[in-house]
C-alpha cells in the first residue's frame, strides 16, 4: 500500500483515532502532574550535558564498562552492525545449547531484527512484555516504543489470545486478558534456557546494567534462565550511577507519567544462578555499534544519543495522534523514530516519513534530553531534497526569491492572475471547488489588492517624542495577503507613541527556502534582510511568529556573529507590546468580544512566548480559555499541501476546541495559522472570527476613541 | 505540620498502589507479616491464577525513597530475588529510619553495593507489577506480584 493510502486508512480507523486522541490529552495531564514535583528544565539540561559528554567519550566509557563488568564475571562483546550482533547472540545460544528463549522488551533487538534470525536457527523465542507478546502473535511490529500494542483493541487482543491458547477469552475485561498472559507465559519463563533483555543504562563506573520495567517480566527474564544476554546500543553508556539516577527522574515521568516504574533493576555482574552449571549466571552484554560510534562525532546528529527511549516525542506528536506509530515510524517510532530510520534503517522509508513532520516543535519541547528533533528532521529533508535532485518548486523558489524585486514582481503578477477569482472577503472565490481536490478543506486566501508595502506611504504618521523607534518586518504572507493585520498593528504603535520604519529592501525571511532544502538561497535572503535592517532601532518587530523564530534562531545559529545584533533585536508583536510597552488593562477599553486563543507553534515553543498574548487579550477583551491551545493547527507551510488529509483533521480539531465554549473570536500571532484557521472557519461555516492579537488591540482602541 | 520523609514515602507508595502497614517495632512487624500470610493463604489462590512457587513472598528492604515511594531491595541471593518476583503477594519490610529523600540520594548506597568486589542485583521496587498495554487500561499484577505490602517499621505511633 502506498504511504498516502496507509494514511487515508489510518484516518478512517475510528478505534485508533479515539484511543490516540484520548491518550494525547491524558498523557499531557499526567505528565504535567508529575513534572510539577521536580525541576524539569534543569533535569533535562543535565541529561543533555551528561549524554553529550558520554557521546564524546564513548570509547573510553566502553573500555571502562567492559573492564568493570568483566571483573564481575560478565562477558562484554561489541558488534559493529546488526548482522554481527545477530551472529554473536546466535553463537551464544548455540554454545550454551539453548532451545528456548524468553525476551523482555528491547528496541535494540527490534533494530537488528533478532527474533527472525534466532527462529531461523530453530530456537523458540517468546516475547514476554504484554504488548510485545501481542504484536509478536500478530506478526506485527510495535506501534509505540513504550506501548507496542496501543493500536489494538481489547477485542483484537482477545482474538489473538484465543488463537494462542485454544481457549475462549473474555472480549471485554482487560484484567482477565492480562491474567491470561500471566498464566500463559509463566511456564515459558521457567522452561527457558536463555533470557534476552535490553538495558536502559550501561553504567561505566561499575560495569552495571540498569533495566527499567513495569510488568515484572524483565526481572524473570534476567533471573530464571541460566543464560542472560543483555543487548544495548553504545549510546546507552553513561559514566556514573548518579547520572543514571538523574535520568531516572525524567524517563518514567516522560514515558508514562509515573514517578518511577514498578521496577528498576541494577545488575552488576554474574550473580548466583541455581540453574547454571557453574552456579553463576552466564551473562553476556552485547553492545551494538551499527553506526553509533561514527554518529557520536557528527556535529549535528550526535545529539540523538541524548535519547533515553521514553517515547514522549510520539506522545505529543499531532501527526502520530492522527495516524499512529506504524505510519509515524519504522522500527523506532515518533520524531526520534523518523531520525533513527534515516540513520539506522531504511532510507526510502525515512524519506517518506520525514516529509510527514509538521514541524510544530512539540517533541523538542518534551524530549528527555532536549534533542532538537524538528531541526534534525528538517536537515534530513534537505539532504533528501539534494540527493533526489531538486523538484521544480525548489528551483523556482531559488530563482524567484534570490532577488527581492523579482520575487515581489512575481507576487504582483499572481495578484493580477487571481483577479477574476478573488472575493471581496479576502478568499479565492468564483472557482469550482473540484479544482482544489484534497486542498479544498479550507478556503484559500487571496492576495490583497494592495500589499502593505504599497499601503505604507499612506500609513506614515509622524510621532512626537517617540517612546521607541522600531523597524517592522512584515513577512510575505502579511505583506501580500493579510496587510490589514499590519495596519491594525500600526494603529497600536501610533496610539502608544512608537515610531515605525518599514525598510523597503526587506524580503522573505527565508524559512520556506530552508524547508525546501534551499539553504544557499536562504542565506542570501538572510544577508539581504540583515542589510535592510542595519539602522538604529530599539527593536525589529514582526507579527509573524514563524518569521520571528526564523530570524531569531536560524539566522543566529547559521550566520553567527554576522546576525547576532540583528537577531537580538527581533521581537514578536505580542512580546513587544506587552513586555516593552508594558500595556495593561488600563490602556484599553474592554471589548465585549469573547476571545479564544491559538498558541502558534513558533510562538509558544520556538520562541517560548506564552503569557504576553493571553495577557493582552485579557486586557482588551474577554479571554476565553479553550482546550489544547498549544496544539498545532496543521498548517506547517508547504506540509499542508503534501498531507492535506492530516492537515484538515488537525485544523478541524483546533476549530472544534476553539468553538467548544462561547468564543466569538479566535486570536493568534501568525499568518500561517491565520490562513489555515480563517480558511477553515470559512469553509466549515464556524461561528468564530479569526484575528491577529493586533486586531483585538486595535479594535479596543477604536472602541475607546468613540 | 511539616511533612516528614515517612509521610511522603507513605503517600507516594500508596499512589503507586502499594499497601503500607505502619507498625511500631520488629515484633509488631512479625505479627503483621503473619496476618498477611494468614489472610492471603499460602497459595494465593484467591487472586486468580495460582502463583509459583507460593502465595506470599517476604523480603527486607535496605533503603526506601520518599519521593517515589520506592523500596530498595538487595537480592544477590537468587532465592531471595525470586521471593520478590514469583509470588502473587509480595511483602517488603522497611525501617523508616532507612528512608532516603530522593533518587539521587541513593547513589552512595548503590555504589557501595556495587563496589564490594562481587556481583550484585539491586532492585528498586515501587508498587506491584503493572501494565497499560491493552487499550491503556491500567492493570495491576502482570508477571510480578499482584499486591505489594510494605510493612513500615517505626514510622508512626
Amino acid at each position: 500500500m502506498s504511504y498516502a493510502r496507509e494514511i487515508e486508512a489510518a484516518l478512517k480507523d475510528g478505534f485508533l483515532r479515539r484511543t490516540l486522541d484520548k491518550f494525547a490529552v491524558e498523557y499531557r495531564a499526567g505528565r504535567d502532574r508529575v513534572f510539577a514535583e521536580v525541576d524539569e528544565r534543569a533535569l533535562i539540561q543535565r541529561i543533555a550535558d551528561v549524554k553529550d559528554d558520554a557521546a564524546r567519550h564513548m570509547e573510553e566509557l566502553y573500555e571502562r564498562f567492559r573492564a568493570e563488568a568483566e571483573k564481575r564475571g560478565a562477558v562484554v562483546l561489541r558488534a559493529k552492525d546488526a548482522a554481527e550482533a545477530r551472529e554473536i547472540i546466535a553463537a551464544i545460544a548455540k554454545e550454551n545449547d539453548v532451545h528456548k528463549i524468553v525476551k523482555s522488551k528491547s528496541m535494540t533487538a527490534e533494530e537488528i531484527g533478532l527474533n527472525a534470525h534466532l527462529e531461523a536457527a530453530g530456537i523458540e523465542v517468546n516475547e514476554t512484555d504484554l504488548g510485545e507478546w501481542i504484536v509478536q502473535l500478530r506478526h506485527e511490529r510495535p506501534s509505540h516504543m513504550v506501548m507496542p500494542a496501543i493500536h489494538l483493541s481489547r477485542g483484537q487482543v482477545a482474538d489473538e489470545f484465543e488463537k494462542a491458547t485454544g481457549r475462549a477469552q473474555d472480549h471485554e475485561d482487560v484484567h482477565k486478558l492480562v491474567k491470561t498472559a500471566r498464566a500463559e507465559l509463566r511456564p515459558k519463563f521457567h522452561a527457558a534456557d536463555m533470557g534476552i533483555s535490553g538495558a536502559n543504562f550501561l553504567i561505566a563506573e561499575t560495569g552495571s546494567l540498569a533495566i527499567v520495567t513495569n510488568e515484572g517480566n524483565g526481572r524473570l527474564v534476567n533471573t530464571l534462565p541460566r543464560v542472560h544476554v543483555a543487548l544495548a546500543g553504545l549510546d546507552k553508556l553513561i559514566p556514573t550511577l548518579d547520572d543514571a539516577l538523574t535520568a531516572l527522574q525524567v524517563l518514567p515521568r516522560n514515558a508514562t507519567g509515573q514517578r518511577l516504574t514498578s521496577y528498576v533493576t541494577f545488575i552488576d555482574g554474574a550473580t548466583a544462578c541455581a540453574k547454571s552449571p557453574t552456579g553463576r549466571k552466564i551473562l553476556h552484554i552485547v553492545l551494538l555499534d551499527n553506526g553509533r560510534a561514527d554518529l557520536a562525532r557528527d556535529p549535528l546528529f550526535s545529539q540523538i544519543y541524548r535519547c533515553v527511549r521514553c517515547g514522549a516525542c510520539a506522545n505529543v506528536c499531532p501527526v502520530f495522534r492522527l495516524v499512529g506509530g506504524h505510519r509515524m515510524g519504522h522500527v523506532y517510532v515518533g520524531a526520534i523514530g523518523l531520525v533513527l530510520t534515516y540513520l539506522y534503517h531504511d532510507r526510502a522509508a525515512a524519506n517518506k516519513l520525514c516529509q510527514n513532520c509538521v514541524g510544530c516543535g512539540a517533541c523538542k519541547d518534551v524530549c528527555s534530553g532536549g534533542i532538537d528533533l524538528p531541526r534534525l528532521i528538517q536537515e534530513i529533508r534537505a539532504r533528501f531534497a539534494k540527493e533526489d535532485g531538486e523538484p521544480v518548486v525548489s528551483r523556482l523558489a531559488r530563482y524567484a526569491m534570490r532577488k527581492r524585486t523579482t520575487f515581489h514582481r512575481l507576487l504582483k503578477f499572481m495578484r493580477f492572475v487571481q483577479k477574476p477569482f478573488a472575493g471581496k472577503d479576502g478568499f479565492v472565490r468564483h472557482l469550482p471547488m473540484a479544482l482544489f481536490g484534497k486542498q479544498g478543506f479550507k478556503s484559500l486566501p487571496a492576495l490583497a489588492k494592495k500589499s502593505f508595502r504599497e499601503l505604507w506611504p499612506t500609513l506614515l504618521r509622524p510621532v512626537e517624542k517617540p517612546r521607541f523607534r522600531i523597524a517592522l518586518f512584515a513577512g510575505c504572507a502579511l505583506d501580500f495577503s493579510l496587510p490589514h493585520q499590519l495596519v491594525a498593528a500600526m494603529k497600536v504603535f501610533a496610539h502608544f507613541g512608537v515610531e515605525v520604519e518599514f525598510p523597503m529592501e526587506q524580503t522573505c525571511c527565508g524559512l520556506p527556502l530552508v524547508t525546501l532544502g534551499e539553504k544557499e538561497t536562504a542565506l542570501e535572503v538572510a544577508r539581504q534582510n540583515i542589510a535592510a535592517f542595519a539602522g538604529e532601532y530599539d527593536a525589529i518587530v514582526t507579527l509573524c511568529a514563524s518569521c520571528a523564530s526564523h530570524l531569531k534562531h536560524w539566522y543566529k545559529d547559521t550566520l553567527g556573529a554576522e546576525a547576532e545584533a540583528f537577531s537580538a533585536k527581533v521581537m514578536d508583536f505580542s512580546s513587544f507590546v506587552h513586555d516593552k510597552l508594558g500595556l495593561t488593562k488600563k490602556d484599553f477599553t474592554r471589548l465585549d468580544w469573547k476571545v479564544a486563543y491559538h498558541a502558534s507553534c513558533h510562538l509558544c515553543r520556538a520562541l517560548g512566548v506564552k503569557e504576553a498574548p493571553r495577557a493582552l487579550i485579557a486586557a482588551a477583551a474577554h479571554y476565553t480559555p479553550t482546550p489544547e491551545e498549544e496544539s498545532c493547527c496543521g498548517f506547517g507551510g508547504s506540509w499542508s499541501f503534501k498531507f492535506p488529509e492530516i492537515s484538515k483533521e488537525l485544523m478541524h480539531k483546533k476549530l472544534d476546541n476553539a468553538c467548544s465554549g462561547d468564543a466569538t473570536h479566535l486570536a493568534l500571532d501568525c499568518p500561517g495559522c491565520t490562513i489555515q484557521l480563517r480558511g477553515g472557519a470559512d469553509r466549515e461555516k464556524r461561528p468564530i472570527q479569526v484575528v491577529h492579537v493586533a486586531e483585538v488591540l486595535a479594535a479596543s482602541l477604536e472602541a475607546g476613541a468613540k | 505540620m511539616e511533612e516528614t520523609a515517612t509521610d511522603l514515602f507513605i503517600a507516594r507508595a500508596e499512589a503507586a498502589a502499594a499497601q503500607v502497614h505502619a507498625v511500631p517495632d520488629e515484633a509488631a512487624a512479625a505479627r503483621e507479616v503473619e496476618a498477611i500470610r494468614a489472610e492471603k493463604g499460602a497459595d494465593g489462590g484467591a487472586h486468580g491464577v495460582r502463583a509459583l512457587p507460593g502465595g506470599v513472598g517476604v523480603v527486607r528492604a535496605a533503603k526506601g525513597i520518599a519521593q517515589t515511594g520506592t523500596c530498595i531491595v538487595v537480592t544477590d541471593d537468587e532465592a531471595l530475588r525470586l521471593e520478590t518476583m514469583l509470588p502473587e503477594v509480595s511483602v517488603i519490610l522497611l525501617n523508616s529510619a532507612d528512608i532516603l529523600p530522593d533518587l539521587p540520594s541513593a547513589a552512595p548506597f548503590l555504589r557501595a553495593e556495587q563496589t564490594q568486589g562481587r556481583a550484585s542485583y539491586v532492585s528498586f521496587i515501587t508498587g506491584p507489577s503493572r501494565t497499560a498495554d491493552i487499550e491503556r487500561v491500567s492493570a495491576i499484577g502482570v508477571h510480578g506480584p499482584l499486591e505489594l505490602h510494605i510493612v513500615l517499621i517505626g514510622g508512626r505511633p
